[in-house]
């Protein structure tokens, strides 16, 4: 079963994301509010999610710099961005995003695209 | 402070507010898409039911591309004239059918391109893509068919002297609103607001192309009836050319 840590710091939007997901058979193993929460639950879990999906604007630290932390403490980590900030689409990518969706999307793009990651293509 | 200072800083905290509520909104379009989705996924749900989560779907749709709308807008508007860069249209419009029927999933839309270039290189970022895409959504919003067929030819053309795209978008089942049949697009600025804003979305594409060194305009299309069908004229500057 895939395994997924969402970070968003919308309450709403993280709840959308877990009943989706786990409807569709995933296993939302984290949430987090900010960069700085989702670093400390990645590197504190032994067993590292498969998929992380990484909002960008958020307090503490934003989904940028914290895409740039993982990486740097797992390099083969798959983040999937997703943000209404078309712009950061490029900074995201660079920082080590392997895809990026602009909000609002459709669910079922996100499922392709977690599939597609998960599959390792 | 001088007062121009004065103004551009006014209107940096304009832009910033703008952005922020741009994207709240997005935020909370992203549940309701999400939730509808979820509705129309449940196996259980009857046809009506169906139907109606369908149109809200729409609508939320077009509240999302209203606030794309905005923050480009205050983008473009804000934007040095010398930034603009080439963008390739014609990738918009091989994506056109494809994201008509995202927007509109309750109607079933055809996008006919006409002995297009194989490339359509136009100044404007990607605002030319909005645009593009923006002036196709208004003419399908126009047309209350549930079967649309929109046919889109480019040709060159000159505008104000500079070598530009002209791209005509033509729907035989589409209605122009009343208000604005015989009148220039220019000419809502004069209308009553609660008139206006049934024209917002052709306004819109009034506005970018002209901030894009363009043009655009709606017409009514040469047949006989009540329902002679719209067309859209859309002029960018083309790319690489004085």
């Amino acid at each position: 079963m895939t395994s997924v840590l969402i970070v968003d710091d919308e309450l709403f939007i993280v709840e959308l994301y877990r009943d989706i997901l786990q409807l569709r058979g995933y296993k939302v193993m984290g949430t987090a509010f900010d960069g700085e929460e989702a670093l400390k639950k990645y590197s504190s879990c032994s067993d590292k999610p498969d998929v992380i999906i990484m909002d960008h604007r958020m307090p503490i630290m934003n989904g940028v710099e914290a895409t740039k932390e993982i990486m740097r403490m797992n390099p083969a980590q798959k983040v999937i961005f997703v943000s209404a900030d078309v712009l950061v689409e490029k900074e995201a990518r660079d920082a080590g995003a392997v895809d990026f969706l602009p909000k609002p999307f459709r669910m079922d793009d996100l499922i392709e695209k977690m599939e597609k990651v998960s599959n390792g293509h | 402070m001088t007062g121009k200072k004065a103004k551009q800083g006014r209107d940096d905290q304009f832009a910033f507010y703008m952005d922020l509520l741009g994207h709240d909104i997005l935020n909370n379009n992203q549940a309701v898409l999400g939730y509808l989705e979820l509705v129309l996924a449940t196996p259980s749900v009857d046809k009506t039911v169906r139907k109606y989560a369908e149109k809200a779907f729409s609508h939320v749709r077009t509240s999302t591309m209203l606030v794309e709308n905005v923050k480009r807008l205050m983008a473009t508007r804000m934007a040095d004239p010398d930034s603009l860069r080439p963008f390739d249209v014609m990738k918009t419009l091989q994506m056109s059918e494809k994201d008509l029927s995202r927007f509109f999933p309750d109607k079933r839309i055809r996008v006919k391109l006409n002995h297009m270039p194989k490339e359509i290189m136009v100044i404007g970022n990607s605002a030319a893509e909005d645009l593009v895409l923006n002036v196709l959504v208004n003419a399908v919003r126009l047309d209350a068919a549930e079967d649309i067929e929109l046919a889109v030819k480019v040709a060159g053309t000159e505008f104000r002297g500079r070598d530009c795209w002209k791209l005509t978008v033509e729907d035989t089942s589409a209605v122009l609103p009343p208000s604005l049949k015989d009148k220039d697009i220019k000419y809502v600025y004069l209308m009553d607001s609660s008139v206006a804003v049934k024209l917002s979305g052709l306004l819109f594409a009034k506005m970018i192309s002209e901030m894009l060194g363009g043009d655009f305009d709606a017409y009514e299309l040469p047949g006989k009836g009540d329902r002679p069908g719209a067309g859209f004229a859309l002029t960018l500057r083309r790319a690489g050319r004085p």
